[in-house]
């Protein structure tokens, strides 16, 4: 085929005046992987939206805009014309697939509408497909499967039902947007290499967007960087990622590249200020013959001064339980907590209120963290007035806490909205250290923020526990941020520890336990590596893409 | 209670909750109209025509000589079985005077009904799908009257210009024109929830995914859209059908309609207590059984809901 | 990105007052300042019967004319904004304090009493509210006292459903955790934390719920079950001159008009406090 599938040049759209995209252009060729990478707010989701007709309404496209399919021009808002290649020639797969599957129609009916459209009139001929397709993204038991709606089914299948949907019209391009990123690591290293594996066998065109430096180097062929509405950087997904040129671009591998060095602080134990010993936590059902569910089972650890415990783990693994029973939040069912001296068990006395405040959280969304209607500095002021200092005192306190977070005195007259994400994580830790914690209890506080935000974040953790000595349990599923900033990781899978080890034991080579084997090799590089030298022939561009092996986002 | 039927069948449980509103209902009821100084004897004896001795048996025979939780479980018993006692003004069976009422009401609760749910969804699919703006402004002017016109307002002033000035209908006895004025009423309760739900669809994800797969637009509306707006009107009907009787009530006694409404307020009026009590218990346990019945039908509809 | 997209595309919000805002309250003042002169200006008794002039129409002498008794029309809807407007007021206060009330004090009491005190409000909710009404001026006699209780009593549930739904969706705030955290009990939490929340939910169900209060009194006054018969009523100068249609419209077109002006400027009013205060919408105007 001479020339590109698709031609975008231009594009530019706004909201009541305000570029959200402003001048990206852009060819996706057939049969290549053009992957584009950028933050929350950068305006790669609408440039994918816009490559399908499928803007919102009430955003404007300029009239500078061109775009061509296949040497033929299409107007944005053309939707007749659009109609004529939705699901035939491109196709699109959303982020959350739980919200694009219709509730109310079993698998089979949903992909049976694709194939309608594709003008398959034979329904003998479409249940074929369906079960074909089904099979082709790895479904087990597809006959089964396609008799099912789609709340019957696991995230990672719902993403698999969308892509065979999607493919059931053989598109030449398919989009994916986010198509991993509301899945759990596992699951998401499944979907990222069916998507490579579909894209070669098939051929497909394929554009992933993504705020994953890793899935856009396992997956693309190029790479386009975006942000603040352009494309900041583009060119061979190798090149990209070994000499990136734009600063941001150079921002964001470099915050893969820091977790590189591992390396844990060979302080001898100390002070243990926190442990749990064989602690179950149950959650007791609110019906009356309705079974307990057991979060967390017989789970030991201990916290000592200055160290951090990396607590890993998917959602729904237990890891935030244990991490609220730990605050004192939750009484364990069997077993013990011992908190600073005071031990909290099955029917125990509450903590008292002077002892509580030496342990503190930081919570995964600085926004909900923080009382949108208090001025950064009343919430500031929160813990002061429940301990006891006096009015006058409070100030000086606030914004000396401030500054060491990073934050200026003025901040202090803010209210959280008109911070940034890191802004108000850096607030929210700020807090909590004027309650002078022993123990500071981090849960997943890094995983709503942007990949170059975490970072600051967890340096600036790291430096304030060297500088304090508190104790600190890091929560997280994010393997390499645990990794680094942990002088031990535990591994908790369905609701029990199921491995503790040193970072650096954290490897292929010495970890037995077989789902902590399955989280590593899951890390999404490796397993891709292999898929692309299987497909290295079939691939024109494969060897450039295999010099991505050097990538830095490990 | 509610808590162990959640695992059984939710036919058990809209079953539970309906008979426990009932039985609520049925002891609020029967307290309140307690509380009225005086009973059906004392308003007998005010009309002079009964000496203390009668009073006395009357109270017997009426059972009004017993405790208060006696008389609510032999009251209850016998309005289970359809007998409410007898009118104290006209002396006849309750139940016989909210039997002929009865049809009258039903068919003009049922049209007006009809009609609301009917013009609330023609309306807000339309203006959603369409994306019209006459269409969006009527939801908009749909919903304020029903919200700031009392539909005694808006019966006065049909009365007005299709009876008195056009000349068109008869001022009292036909149905045309109230039905009209509680449909629009009704409509204008739901419709616009209901089009801002079916906007949130139309914007929703498996919306836009249907669209991505290119179906025509009233593949999307039927098979996509409609289905989402189904529950909300139905967990949205409860409202209708509560505005449905405060119109019932002043439609029949403006338009002279021979229903329950005006047996109530004639009832009231008259302090023929039994026909009140009996009167008022039919229409909220009513009311109850259709909310059951709306509840379990979301239910069954709902594929979420019953796995 | 597509959970950003709202806060991108929200565009302008509206921040200043619409004209239809304004009318609205103006209207409403000029009831209210009617009302509140009533005395002064009524050029008539209103319960006073001139019987040879019946159903007169609008004129210099009775500006609205007179109903089928010869009563002054202007006089009865001057008069008839007091009750209308303190019954309709007082009985949304009531419902405000009596449900706002038991809703709180059920919260702070923890989770049984929360239970039990809800599962009496279902109750109360399963009956229509003009129906409840009824029942309870059945029960109460009329008057104002009752009407504006009974109407109390059918729209508390709101209110506290208000509250209930406020303290559920910030106790489980993370900045609720915290304050815990901090050594905070119930009481800080609740003064610190959901109090502030609660306040603008309550004032804007107050809004909503005011022309609903008007209006359902209206109802029962037309049905003959609002306040004593010399007190003169909108609801109930509409009743009565509903049999004399053919020959005086004027006497209930009056009447009529003044009760939708009423409603009409009161739901503008609850609208454009609602979009203010509704806490949905501030917080979607905070993200922005």
């Amino acid at each position: 085929m001479t020339g590109p599938l698709l031609s975008l040049r231009n594009l530019i759209v706004s909201a009541g005046g305000r570029r959200l995209v402003d001048g990206v252009s852009l060819d996706i060729e057939a049969g290549r992987t053009l992957a584009i990478i950028g933050e929350s707010g950068s305006g790669k989701s609408l440039t994918a939206l816009s490559l399908l007709g499928l803007l919102p309404e009430e955003l404007v496209v300029d009239p500078a805009t061109r775009l061509t399919i296949e040497g033929r021009p299409l107007a944005p808002r053309d939707e007749h014309g659009w109609r004529a290649l939705r699901g035939r020639r491109i196709a699109m797969v959303f982020q959350d697939p739980m919200a694009c599957l219709n509730p109310f129609m079993r698998v089979a009916a949903q992909i049976d509408e694709t194939l309608r459209r594709a003008g398959i009139t034979s329904p003998s001929e479409r249940r074929r497909r369906i079960e074909d397709g089904l099979a082709e993204v790895e479904l087990p038991d597809p006959a089964a499967l396609a008799r099912r709606y789609p709340h019957q089914l696991s995230g990672g299948q719902q993403q698999r039902v969308m892509i065979a949907m999607a493919l059931a019209g053989e598109p030449d391009l398919l989009i994916a947007d986010e198509p991993t990123s509301a899945l759990d690591a596992c699951v998401q290293a499944d979907i990222v290499a069916l998507l490579a594996r579909l894209q070669t066998s098939r051929r497909l065109a394929l554009l992933i967007i993504t705020h994953d430096l890793a899935v856009a180097a396992a997956l693309g062929h190029t790479i386009a960087v975006m942000q603040h509405g352009r494309i900041v950087e583009d060119g061979p997904a190798a090149q990209i990622i070994a000499q990136p040129r734009h600063p941001y671009t150079a921002r964001l591998v470099g915050s893969g590249r820091l977790f590189d060095a591992v390396t844990a602080s060979p302080i001898p134990l100390r002070h243990v200020v926190a442990t749990a010993e064989n602690v179950s936590i149950d959650y007791t059902a609110r019906r009356l013959f309705g079974s307990t569910f057991r979060a967390v089972q017989d789970a030991s650890l201990f916290l000592v001064a200055r160290r951090t415990v990396g607590l890993l783990g998917e959602s729904g693994s237990g890891k935030s339980t244990l991490a609220a029973a730990l605050a004192g939040l939750r009484t364990p069912s069997t077993g013990s907590i011992r908190l600073l001296g005071h031990v909290i068990g099955p029917g125990g006395k509450p903590l008292p209120n002077a002892l509580r405040r030496r342990c503190q959280m930081v919570f995964q969304n600085p926004y909900g963290a923080l009382n949108p209607r208090l001025t950064i500095g009343r919430a500031l002021a929160e813990p002061l007035a429940l301990a006891g200092v006096p009015a006058p005192a409070r100030a000086g306190r606030i914004t000396r806490g401030l500054r060491e977070v990073g934050l200026d005195a003025e901040h202090a007259a803010r209210y959280p909205h008109q911070l940034s994400g890191g802004q108000r994580q850096r607030a929210c830790i700020a807090r909590a250290l004027l309650c002078d914690p022993e123990v500071l209890i981090c849960d997943e506080v890094i995983s709503a923020l942007d990949m170059t935000v975490k970072v600051q974040i967890l340096e600036l953790l790291k430096r304030l526990q060297g500088e304090r000595g508190f104790a600190m349990l890091f929560v997280g599923h994010d393997l390499d941020a645990v990794r680094w900033i942990s002088d031990e990781v535990l591994v908790m899978h369905r609701g029990r520890i199921v491995e503790n080890c040193g970072p650096e034991d954290l490897n292929l080579a010495q970890v037995r336990d077989p789902y902590t084997r399955r989280l590593l090799s899951a890390r999404l590089i490796s397993p891709l590596e292999r898929l692309w030298q299987e497909a290295r022939v079939e691939r024109p561009q494969s060897s450039e893409v295999a010099g991505a092996e050097t990538t830095p986002v490990v | 209670m509610k808590t162990v039927l959640h695992r059984l069948s939710p036919f058990a449980i809209a079953l539970a909750r309906m008979l426990v509103q009932a039985t609520g209902i049925v002891v609020v009821v029967f307290l309140l109209a307690r509380l009225v100084p005086g009973d059906a004897v004392d308003v007998k004896g005010l009309e002079g025509d009964l000496t203390a001795a009668q009073q006395v048996a009357l109270r017997h025979e009426l059972g009004l000589d017993r405790s208060v939780p006696e008389q609510l479980v032999a009251w209850s018993w016998r309005a289970l079985k359809g007998d409410f006692g007898d009118s104290i003004r006209f002396g006849r069976p309750v139940s016989g005077m909210l039997g002929t009422a009865l049809p009258t009401t039903l068919l003009f609760a049922a049209l007006s009904f009809a009609l609301g749910l009917g013009l609330a969804l023609a309306l807000a699919v339309g203006a959603v799908t369409t994306g019209n703006r006459v269409l969006r402004e009527l939801v908009n002017l749909f919903s304020v009257w029903s919200i700031a016109l009392p539909t005694f307002c808006v019966g006065v002033i049909g009365i007005l210009v299709f009876s008195v000035w056009l000349g068109w209908l008869p001022v009292l006895g036909s149905m045309n024109l109230p039905v009209i004025i509680i449909g629009i009423d009704s409509a204008g309760v739901i419709v616009k929830p209901l089009h801002e739900e079916l906007r949130e669809a139309a914007t929703s994800a498996h919306v836009r995914t249907a669209r991505a797969k290119g179906l025509a637009p009233w593949r999307i509306a039927l098979r996509h859209l409609l289905p989402t707006a189904v529950p909300v009107m139905l967990a949205l009907s409860g409202l209708v059908l509560t505005s449905l009787v405060a119109g019932t009530l002043t439609m029949e006694v403006l338009f002279g309609l021979p229903g329950v409404g005006s047996l109530l307020l004639n009832a009231i009026h008259g302090r023929d207590y039994p026909v009140i009590q009996a009167a008022i218990l039919v229409i909220a346990v009513a009311l109850v059984v259709i909310n059951a019945a709306t509840d379990l039908l979301h239910r069954l509809i709902d594929p979420r809901m019953t796995s | 990105m597509s959970l950003a997209l709202p806060s991108e595309v929200g565009g302008a919000v509206r921040r200043g007052l619409s004209p239809r805002t304004v009318i609205a309250a103006l209207v409403l003042a000029a009831i209210i300042a009617l009302a509140l002169a009533a005395p002064l200006i009524t050029p008539f008794d209103p319960l006073d019967q001139d019987l040879l002039a019946l159903n007169q129409p609008p004129g210099a002498e009775h500006w609205l004319g007179t109903d089928h008794m010869g009563r002054d029309v202007f006089s009865r809807l001057v008069m008839g904004a007091r009750t209308t407007l303190v019954v309709g007021f007082g009985g949304a206060l009531v419902a405000f304090i009596l449900g706002a009330g038991l809703g709180l004090v059920a919260l702070s009491f923890g989770r049984a009493a929360e239970t039990a005190m809800f599962a009496l409000i279902d109750l109360v909710r399963a009956m229509p509210d003009v129906l409840l009404a009824l029942l309870l001026i059945v029960a109460l006699g009329a008057g104002a006292q009752p009407v504006m209780i009974a109407l109390g009593i059918a729209f508390a549930p709101f209110f506290a459903y208000v509250a209930r739904a406020t303290f559920h969706r910030e106790a489980v705030k993370d900045y609720v955790t915290a304050a815990r955290l901090f050594g905070g009990g119930r009481l800080h939490v609740l003064r610190l934390h959901i109090a502030p929340n609660l306040v603008g939910g309550l004032i804007t169900q107050a809004a909503i719920l005011l022309p609903r209060c008007v209006v359902t009194e209206s109802v029962l006054s037309f049905l003959g079950l609002g306040s004593s018969p010399d007190q003169p009523t909108w609801g109930r100068m509409v009743a009565d001159a509903s049999h004399y249609i053919e020959t005086s419209p004027h006497a209930i077109l009056a009447p009529v008009l003044a009760i939708v002006a009423l409603t009409l400027s009161l739901s503008m009013i609850g609208d454009a406090v609602r979009r203010r205060l509704d806490p949905l919408r501030a917080a979607d105007e905070a993200a922005l």
